[in-house]
């Protein structure tokens, strides 16, 4: 009971049935008032008016006259209308059309509404008694009961509606929980299922599109939504996982190795080199991390500063020409002018560095890197990194830039597998995309980056 | 040098003191903020290494505020295990000279102790510098090495700079990067030796004594002496 008290379907009902009812007693008060305050005087009256009428008839003709006016207008009028009554001193009728003075009628002038004895049967009436001088009384009455059906009816259709409100309300209420109930049974469900780790459940959707089914949409996006991260996360947790290990069991089997062995001085020294560098790649991976980390948090975005990135893009080009100079590449740059955007110009040109290192490492010897710096059409700066290298098998473009992820072209060469991840989020932070591309052959990357985008994103 | 080492953690404290020593500095070592607050007034030192975590209700920035506030110049190293931009700036801005990142190699630490000792303060007027044979006028910005003329790219000029005014000290590639490209990232191929190997090549002639040293483990040097 306490749950059916504090079910809010219920509580709704209720007041809306208990609003139903004012509005039904606000309808039905000042109808009943008027109804007894207007025609039940407006009654009296009439019947008042007719018996002055007859007395004045009585006073100017005489019983003669008074009884011919009358026997006229029983003649005339409609069946029951009106009860008229003229006796003598000893209530012995002259005229109307009652047969005797009526059972009941107490004594005295006046206006009586009483139950009399017309016509055989009692009757509820409206009375008007009049004595005239000689002892001749005069009975002008109204059948009263001629509006008792209406009145009764009038208040049995209130108790119906009433009662029918009540019904209603309480039922529907009953259904609404019971509906409600269900769905929110359903939601309960999935909710808990998801609670016990299991993310692939999702909210049941009807096609009404009502509330519930807006919410449960709403809720299945925010699910997908959750799974999409979570699965980052425990992909990126496998990965990190895995590609700390193999550093460090190097690390762990080498000095395992120099206790075991216990080598010359000279050896065990390069060894101990050996180690540091080891853990010095486990560090890289972990900078790297909390680069992207850092990055991907926006918190840079509060140090958003013009830059042309032309010109950032121009130092780290010069920054990089002596290694493309030693390799043999062919390395150019080219830009349209001024390229100004809101952004942080240390992550831009990690971007770009991490761009060209990609690119520096998969070219052969005596190839080409060409980076690009211009306007689109629509406002946006474009800096683009291509190589002749093998690019990127298009299977592979997707997930090039997920964290740890290292295509069949680039196994083999140094690295930790998070350069295009970086360059992704920069891009990102920056209200950008990073575009892999087909250079035809190697690789064309493109950092596109809005112009408004920067103070739009905030 | 004289150097004050405020670090909480043990093993860090102990590799690092025992490092300095053995690289021939006198070394005070504060566990705490306290005591490091204490030390750093009251007598003077050549460079603080500072730890930013510091147990207590004291951490090393309000130590180096503290301390800037007093009036005391002493080159300030931070040593923190925050790497993020935000965290560096604030680290400088409160009065540090230079922010490494925990875990560091001691050769990076130890190079940039000498660095902070050792630095020429700035603006002092100076209108060359000599390192040897090798001249490098500031102003009309030639380098020639003995009667012989030697034509540097303007980033080169700017590494040979850096290089000259830190002579006999070791210089880290990450110092390098900071100082003459600006670039706090980690540029994973070697780039910075491709560009010292190329200045190099301009520097030391096949018949020339050679300048520009490689430190193993560390760095560059460029030395005056053999």
């Amino acid at each position: 009971m306490n749950r059916l008290i504090r079910s809010s379907a219920l509580t709704w009902a209720f007041g809306y049935v208990l609003l139903g009812i004012a509005a039904l007693a606000a309808f039905a008060v000042p109808l009943w008032y008027a109804w007894n305050v207007t025609i039940f005087a407006g009654r009296e009256e009439i019947l008042r008016d007719d018996a002055q009428r007859l007395t004045e008839v009585f006073a100017h003709e005489g019983v003669a006259g008074l009884t011919a006016h009358i026997n006229a207008r029983v003649g005339l009028q409609i069946a029951g209308e009106r009860t008229l009554l003229l006796t003598d001193g000893a209530y012995r009728p002259l005229a109307g059309n009652l047969s005797a003075w009526p059972r009941g009628v107490p004594a005295g002038i006046g206006m009586h509404a009483v139950m009399a004895d017309l016509a055989g049967q009692p009757t509820h009436t409206l009375l008007v008694q009049t004595t005239f001088p000689g002892g001749y009384h005069l009975l002008v009455g109204r059948d009263l009961s001629r509006f008792l059906p209406l009145e009764r009816r009038f208040t049995w259709g209130l108790f119906g509606a009433v009662t029918f409100l009540f019904v209603v309300g309480v039922g529907g209420a009953i259904l609404m929980r019971r509906r409600l109930l269900a769905r929110v049974q359903g939601i309960r469900q999935t909710v808990s299922a998801i609670m016990q780790g299991d993310l692939r459940h999702r909210l049941p959707t009807a096609k009404s599109d009502d509330e519930f089914d807006t919410l449960s949409q709403t809720l299945n996006g925010m699910l997908d939504h959750i799974e999409h991260l979570i699965r980052g996360i425990s992909n990126v947790s496998n990965s990190i996982a895995h590609d700390l290990r193999t550093p460090l069991a190097e690390l762990r089997s080498r000095l395992e190795e120099l206790a075991t062995t216990r080598p010359p001085a000279a050896e065990t020294f390069a060894e101990i080199d050996a180690a540091v560098a080891d853990v010095d790649r486990v560090m890289r991976i972990f900078s790297a991390l909390l680069r992207l980390a850092e990055i991907d948090s926006g918190a840079r975005r509060s140090g958003f500063v013009r830059v042309d990135a032309a010109a950032v893009a121009a130092e780290v080009v010069e920054f990089y020409e002596p290694a493309a100079e030693q390799k043999g590449v062919l390395f150019s740059f080219h830009s349209a002018g001024e390229a100004a955007v809101a952004g942080d110009p240390v992550l831009l040109a990690q971007a770009v560095s991490n761009l060209i290192d990609n690119s520096l490492k998969s070219v052969a010897e005596r190839g080409a890197i060409s980076v690009r710096v211009g306007r689109r059409a629509d406002g946006a700066v474009e800096i683009a990194v291509a190589d002749d290298g093998p690019g990127i098998a298009d299977a592979d473009k997707p997930k090039a830039t997920e964290r740890f992820f290292r295509g069949d072209t680039s196994r083999g060469t140094p690295g930790v597998g998070l350069g295009l991840s970086i360059v992704d989020a920069v891009a990102k932070l920056h209200g950008g995309v990073l575009q892999l591309l087909d250079n035809h052959p190697g690789l064309l990357a493109q950092m596109v980056l809005p112009v408004t985008a920067a103070r739009s994103s905030r | 040098m004289k150097i004050l080492v405020v670090e909480d953690n043990e093993r860090v404290a102990r590799f690092v003191t025992r490092g300095l020593r053995e690289s021939g500095h006198t070394v005070e070592h504060a566990a705490n903020a306290r005591d490091g607050l204490f030390m750093a007034a009251s007598e003077p030192h050549d460079v603080i290494v500072m730890d930013r975590m510091l147990p207590g209700d004291i951490d090393g920035l309000a130590i180096i505020e503290a301390l800037r506030k007093s009036g005391n110049r002493t080159p300030i190293l931070i040593l923190s295990a925050l790497n993020d931009v935000d965290e560096r700036i604030r680290g400088l801005r409160s009065g540090g000279d230079d922010y490494l990142t925990k875990p560091f190699a001691f050769g990076e630490l130890l190079a940039r102790v000498d660095a902070l000792g050792r630095r020429s303060v700035p603006g002092s007027g100076e209108r060359t510098l000599q390192v040897g044979d090798l001249r490098m006028d500031l102003l009309s910005r030639r380098v020639t090495r003995g009667s012989r003329a030697i034509t540097l790219q303007p980033r080169e000029f700017k590494l040979l700079e850096y290089l000259m005014r830190h002579a006999n000290q070791v210089v880290t590639r990450t110092m390098l990067l900071e100082a003459v490209w600006d670039y706090n990232f980690d540029p994973q191929t070697n780039v910075v030796d491709v560009h010292i190997s190329k200045l190099r090549g301009k520097l030391e002639l096949d018949s020339e004594r050679p300048l520009l040293r490689t430190v193993r483990n560390a760095g560059y040097m460029l030395c005056e002496h053999e």
